[in-house]
């Protein structure tokens, strides 16, 4: 057997250094992020130092750089429509893709925790398909269509948190096994696809507007949805990041858990429908974008050893960045064109999903150490 | 503390518990007190960790109470139950690799507020409690990577951290080798002299728990079977009727503490018809005489119990091979008072006694008189080839107690074939417990 998993012996102070330099790397890619989407995404090029000069211009409150376009010859209404870009479209785009790979990322690692499973992941479960029901059925059927943005999320989270409560009530019984937890995932996500096939039969007119659910994107970002999005990962997800010892002491079983004070039930129950609403939102505003959920609480653990007081967190950073980076790709490698995030994600996630899923059958065959 | 130090730290009235359909403990009672360290044991499925997990909460009693220093174990927060009663688990399948220090850090879980981190003094505690069991230094070392033993007393260390009145050990020798067995015992017996931590201890090693515990409880089926301190509860006689296992109790020297020698397993034919209905039947015998016929009658499916017998003898031997309680007195020695006393109670409980056709001389002779205490009341049958009178080398006293024997009633059978049939016709007509019953309710 190879070395252990996890860095076990990672000095706090080495710890924090990391996560300073994460937030640091996470800053410098978001602005880097928005000035590679502005200049290469739109049909009207934007010069690259026009695009930065407008994000300094904008984050300085116009203190640096009193005339972002000066140096471009662009004219009065060229400007206008560049800062438009770059302000509304662009920024907005990218800060999705942050709050919803942080609210996948975070998902994920409470997931893993909750069902002591490495292979947990709001998409696996099925956990996204259930949003996508309900945000489905929200559409097909056109409830409260003037609110849609707030609406969404709601039927989004009922979805999500069906599913989740479903799957941990099949997978609690006997030793939640990865095969069991997995494969009660693989057969609720079938059936909620097949539900999904009725209601999208039943009303042939929503099928259109749902494909974007299906493959996930970013195409709905706005300061709006951004606002909301970031308002309901920041409630959510700073609740959920305080369950960390709690998820430490699960991973040492739930009656050693429960022998040590924590309510195991109510702890577990709580922190799957934290997870399910995290999903539920990005679920809403970007529809199914797999993987990130199940890679960055792996990246983490890497990164800092398994004490879920630094995975949980860890992991948002971590999931946001992914998302960034999928994003970027996807920019660079598909110019002009909006491919949808959940293709490019699911390139990069399977063959990650893989390697766990072939490493964890080599452990268990070589049984415990 | 404010729990009042007067209530016992662990009470169960007349507690019973289930898994779904399947009863798992009967009225159990038992009352624990504060600093006493009592060693629950029992085979395979007699309830020893059911009764921790109802102490614990983790299952609610379908009758009974159980109490936690004072209150219903059932009231109490879960958090509250972590402050008075800790937990060392038989196996912990833990999936992460956690260093060992932020392992025992773990139990500290129900002592901090929401948001509150490890205190100075906690890590100290903790690396102080890995000390002491024997982990200095190796406080970064991932619970995955350490072994079974180390585990299990890194688990110690962190059920010990959480600083309860109460401790709850699940085998927590299974995984150590000898020394630490000891030592670990030792820690803990400290901790319930000093400190007055009540311990209750599941232990297969009824040795372990003789020399460490103050009071044994053996539960089978459910129930409590016998309770004492260890002295008084360990016996032959509980290892055979629990276990169904034979074996030598013996007293150590220095200290007086019992220690069993097991030998081995009552047969399985033995065990079954160990009922009392059915009754065993006591074979006398010596210097091989009895072989044939302890053979015969084990594979005719009764129980035997054989005596008195001299070590060393091919019928000890004999009987030692088919698991037969019996009475064994040393080498070519006259029977001991003691021997014969065991030779007695083995007597009074058979339902007929077969005297072999052994050559009787000074040493055995008073298996003979044994016998006749009981020939009267019991069924005895004397095996008459060859004659007495051939086999009597105690200068005439054998030939006496024969006569004896024949004069209270006991039948002379010329061999084998004729025993069988004899002993099967006796026992098949004798009062067995249903017809007994019977009678005590025709006479009430």
């Amino acid at each position: 057997m190879g070395a252990p998993d996890v860095a076990p012996a990672i000095r706090p102070s080495r710890r924090s250094a990391r996560l300073v330099a994460l937030v640091f790397a996470g800053a410098g890619a978001v602005i880097g992020s928005v000035v590679l989407e502005s200049v290469l995404l739109r049909p009207y090029p934007i010069p690259l130092a026009t695009s930065l000069a407008i994000l300094v211009h904008a984050l300085s409150g116009g203190r640096l750089v009193p005339d972002p376009c000066a140096g471009a010859a662009l004219g009065p209404s060229g400007c206008f429509g560049a800062t438009f870009i770059v302000l509304n479209i662009a920024l907005p785009e990218v800060l999705l893709a942050v709050i919803v790979g942080a609210a996948l990322g975070l998902s994920g690692g409470a997931l893993q925790g909750v069902f002591r499973n490495p292979l947990a992941d709001p998409f696996l479960l099925g956990i996204s398909s259930g949003g996508t029901l309900g945000a489905a059925i929200l559409y097909v059927y056109r409830f409260g269509e003037a609110q849609a943005d707030l609406y969404l999320p709601a039927f989004a989270f009922l979805g999500s948190v069906g599913t989740g409560l479903l799957i941990f009530g099949i997978a609690r019984g006997r030793q939640s096994s990865v095969e069991t937890v997995l494969l009660s995932g693989v057969a609720v996500a079938n059936l909620l696809s097949a539900v999904l096939s009725l209601v999208l039969l039943d009303n042939p007119f929503g099928a259109e507007q749902l494909t974007f659910w299906l493959l996930g994107g970013l195409a709905l970002a706005s300061w709006t949805v951004d606002g909301i999005a970031f308002g309901g990962v920041v409630a959510v997800g700073t609740v959920l990041c305080l369950y960390g010892r709690e998820l430490n002491l699960l991973q040492l079983g739930p009656e050693v858990a429960q022998s040590a004070g924590v309510d195991t039930p109510r702890v577990r129950l709580q922190v799957i429908l934290l997870a399910s609403l995290l999903t539920a939102v990005a679920v809403a505003f970007t529809g199914i974008i797999g993987f990130v959920g199940l890679v960055s609480p792996h990246i983490v653990r890497r990164l800092s050893g398994s004490d879920y007081r630094l995975v949980l967190p860890g992991s948002a950073a971590v999931g946001a960045l992914l998302l960034l980076g999928a994003n970027d790709a996807s920019v660079v490698a598909f110019p002009s064109s909006y491919l949808p995030l959940g293709i490019f994600t699911a390139f990069a996630g399977v063959p990650f999903f893989l390697f766990l899923l072939l490493r964890h059958r080599r452990a268990a065959a070589m049984g415990p150490p | 503390m404010t729990v009042p130090s007067l209530a016992p730290a662990v009470r169960l009235d007349a507690v019973s518990a289930a898994y779904g359909s399947r009863p798992a403990l009967t009225d159990v009672s038992l009352t624990v007190a504060p600093g006493e360290f009592l060693a629950l044991t029992g085979p395979n499925g007699s309830g020893k960790t059911t009764l921790l997990r109802l102490v614990l909460g983790f299952l609610a009693p379908a009758r009974g109470r159980v109490g936690l220093l004072g209150d219903t174990v059932g009231d109490l927060s879960v958090r509250e139950r972590a402050r008075r009663v800790a937990w060392v688990p038989q196996d912990e399948p833990s999936r992460e690799d956690v260093p060992i220090l932020d392992y025992v850090l773990y139990g500290r879980y129900a002592h901090h507020r929401t948001l509150e981190g490890d205190r100075p003094g906690e890590v100290a505690l903790a690396r102080s409690l890995l000390a002491s069991v024997g982990l200095a230094g190796r406080e970064s070392d991932g619970l995955l990577s350490i072994s079974g033993g180390e585990r299990q007393r890194a688990t110690l260390a962190r059920a010990l951290v959480q600083a309860t009145p109460v401790l709850l050990l699940d085998e927590p020798t299974a995984h150590l080798d000898i020394a630490h067995q000891l030592d670990i015992l030792d820690r803990v017996r400290a901790l319930a002299r000093e400190r007055r931590v009540t311990v209750i201890a599941a232990l297969h090693d009824l040795n372990l728990a003789a020399r460490f515990a103050d009071r044994i409880v053996v539960l089978s089926h459910g129930r409590v079977t016998a309770d004492g301190p260890p002295a008084s509860v360990l016996s032959e006689e509980l290892l055979a009727r629990v276990w169904g296992v034979s074996a030598d109790l013996h007293r150590e020297a220095r200290s007086g503490v019992p220690y069993l020698v097991p030998r081995h397993l009552l047969t399985e034919v033995s065990r079954e018809r160990t009922a009392p209905a059915a009754g065993p039947v006591h074979v006398v015998g010596g210097g091989g005489a009895a072989r044939p016929i302890l053979r015969a009658l084990v594979d005719e499916g009764f129980i035997v119990t054989a005596g008195a017998l001299h070590l060393l003898d091919s019928d000890t031997e004999t009987a030692e091979a088919l698991g037969l309680a019996s009475a064994i007195e040393g080498p070519f020695s006259p029977l001991s008072p003691s021997t014969r006393e065991r030779h007695r109670r083995l007597l009074a409980n058979a339902r007929a006694i077969v005297v072999a056709p052994f050559a009787v001389g000074p040493s055995n002779v008073d298996n003979l008189w044994d016998v006749g205490a009981f020939a009267g009341a019991t069924p005895a049958f004397l095996l008459s080839r060859p004659p007495i009178a051939e086999r009597d080398f105690a200068g005439g006293d054998a030939t006496r107690a024969y006569a004896v024997l024949l004069e209270r009633g006991a039948r002379e059978v010329a061999d084998l074939p004729t025993l069988l049939p004899a002993l099967r016709g006796t026992l098949r007509g004798g009062p067995d417990r249903a017809a007994a019953g019977a009678a005590d309710r025709a006479d009430g």
